[in-house]
């Protein structure tokens, strides 16, 4: 039993603890995002806890965990510019991106092709200041760190209840 | 296949009396021009499909996107009038074998796309014999078969290339896209799935900001999870006092004691389709983290 113990205890450590990507950007998205929350928690110790201040908590704390990324510094100017809770500034009424203007025969398939990809820079932080390849690629990313982003946020809440 | 191309010069040459400006492009040794086109025809035919479609009259050229030509330099110039395309045309067959190729779907606009980029040659000299020698300036390029050759359509093919193959990556990482085809169907998906995410998030922080208060009391347990990243597949019989105890002799990132009350949560997550295998955390329920270890996260960062 102890000798399990032991071998428990040499396993216990990852070989390479930063090589997992992922797991590093989980260590350090809830090393941001937890004492935020403790330091918003001490502060205003009374309901003005808004939605608002905790998204904007929990973002930032994506873009900072995430700073490999191109996103990210999109996400975190947007989230510096827009500190009062008024609406951010949605790329959206920037000058839209250039894509390729559809050929008239393969006109319709094209056009469709080109407004998806549209949207989706929309969804991306700072994505329609990208080019279409660079945006798929930090699509990619983006999808990851909202996944892992998810799971710590349910942990946490789950642990709260 | 001959015969059709055969017929549809003959139609030329008829044009050709129809209007005298082009004999004055090809200069007076038009005739003879189009006999040597139908000579050199009689000798490569399959080179040729491409040449099926002749130009229309009228202002069809004004998509000039597609831009593929039969030659490897390409001059992006509009096109005047129809005769000139005509000129083009032919010295285009003059070419010798190689650049030719089957074309692809938009054929008659290729064919003006052609035209309009030999019309830059066709000013420099209306004679023209071996074509195969070219302007210096110009990149040449072997095309393979069914492709265009000129510089941009390369580039873009290039670009397209890539384009698809970050599509198949995304592919990998957004669940249920294999059992959809076609760019348009994945980019839904896609689209789809971060919006439902960020939708996630979004709950998932009026959540948090309702439960705040309490959040402190627990937020210790909260370092736990940290640790759980560094852990490799782990024997079954993994006890929790053991856990405790390994925990206590790791580095932590918060000050003062340490919780280590076991995770029990029970949740799934939302990435609950990439289950791992034989994991004793399972049975924690700590599928949370194996999910970290799945292989689509090492394609993640090799995106680009």
């Amino acid at each position: 039993m102890e000798r399990q113990i032991i071998n428990k205890k040499k396993r216990v450590f990852s070989v390479e603890p930063n090589k997992s990507h992922s797991a590093a950007f989980t260590r350090k998205y809830i090393s941001h995002l937890v004492p935020a929350l403790k330091k918003l928690n001490m502060n205003k110790n009374s309901s003005q806890i808004t939605q608002q201040t905790v998204k904007h908590e929990v973002d930032m704390a994506l873009a900072l965990s995430a700073q490999e990324f191109a996103w990210s510094r999109f996400l975190l100017q947007k989230l510096s510019s827009s500190k009062n809770p008024t609406t951010t500034t949605n790329s959206s009424s920037k000058g839209t991106q250039v894509l390729e203007r559809p050929d008239k025969e393969g006109g319709d398939e094209e056009g469709e092709i080109e407004e998806k990809l549209r949207e989706l820079q929309k969804l991306l932080p700072g994505g329609e200041e990208m080019n279409v390849e660079e945006m798929l690629s930090e699509i990619g990313d983006y999808i990851k760190c909202l996944e892992l982003q998810t799971i710590a946020l349910k942990s946490i809440v789950q642990d709260t209840t | 296949m001959d015969l059709s191309v055969l017929e549809r010069l003959k139609w030329l040459q008829q044009q050709q009396m129809v209007s005298p400006e082009f004999l004055q492009i090809l200069g007076s040794d038009g005739r003879e021009e189009l006999k040597r086109v139908e000579s050199y025809l009689g000798n490569n035919t399959d080179e040729l499909q491409s040449f099926r479609h002749f130009p229309e009259f009228g202002p069809d050229y004004d998509t000039i996107d597609g831009c593929i030509s039969r030659t490897s330099s390409f001059q992006m110039k509009t096109v005047k009038n129809s005769e000139d395309n005509r000129a083009i045309a032919l010295q285009n067959k003059r070419k010798p074998e190689g650049k030719t190729e089957k074309r692809e779907k938009k054929k008659i606009k290729a064919e003006d796309e052609t035209e309009s980029s030999m019309k830059g040659k066709s000013n420099m000299s209306n004679t023209e014999t071996s074509s195969e020698i070219q302007k210096p300036d110009y990149i040449h390029v072997r095309a393979r078969r069914g492709e265009a050759t000129d510089r941009h359509s390369l580039a873009e093919r290039a670009r397209r290339e890539k384009i698809s193959k970050k599509m198949k990556c995304l592919q990998d990482i957004v669940p249920g896209c294999n059992k959809v085809t076609g760019k348009a169907g994945m980019l839904d998906e896609i689209i789809n799935y971060v919006q439902s995410l960020q939708q996630q998030v979004e709950f998932l922080s009026m959540k948090l900001s309702v439960l705040n208060p309490e959040l402190e009391f627990h937020i210790n347990e909260l370092s736990t999870k940290q640790f759980q990243d560094y852990f490799t597949d782990l024997p079954e019989a993994v006890s929790k006092q053991s856990m405790m105890a390994d925990l206590r002799s790791f580095p932590s990132h918060q000050q003062g004691s340490l919780d280590y009350s076991v995770i029990n949560s029970n949740q799934s997550t939302s990435l609950g389709a990439k289950d791992q295998t034989s994991s004793s955390w399972e049975t924690h329920s700590q599928c949370l983290y194996n999910n970290l270890r799945t292989d689509p996260v090492s394609n993640l960062f090799s995106l680009k």
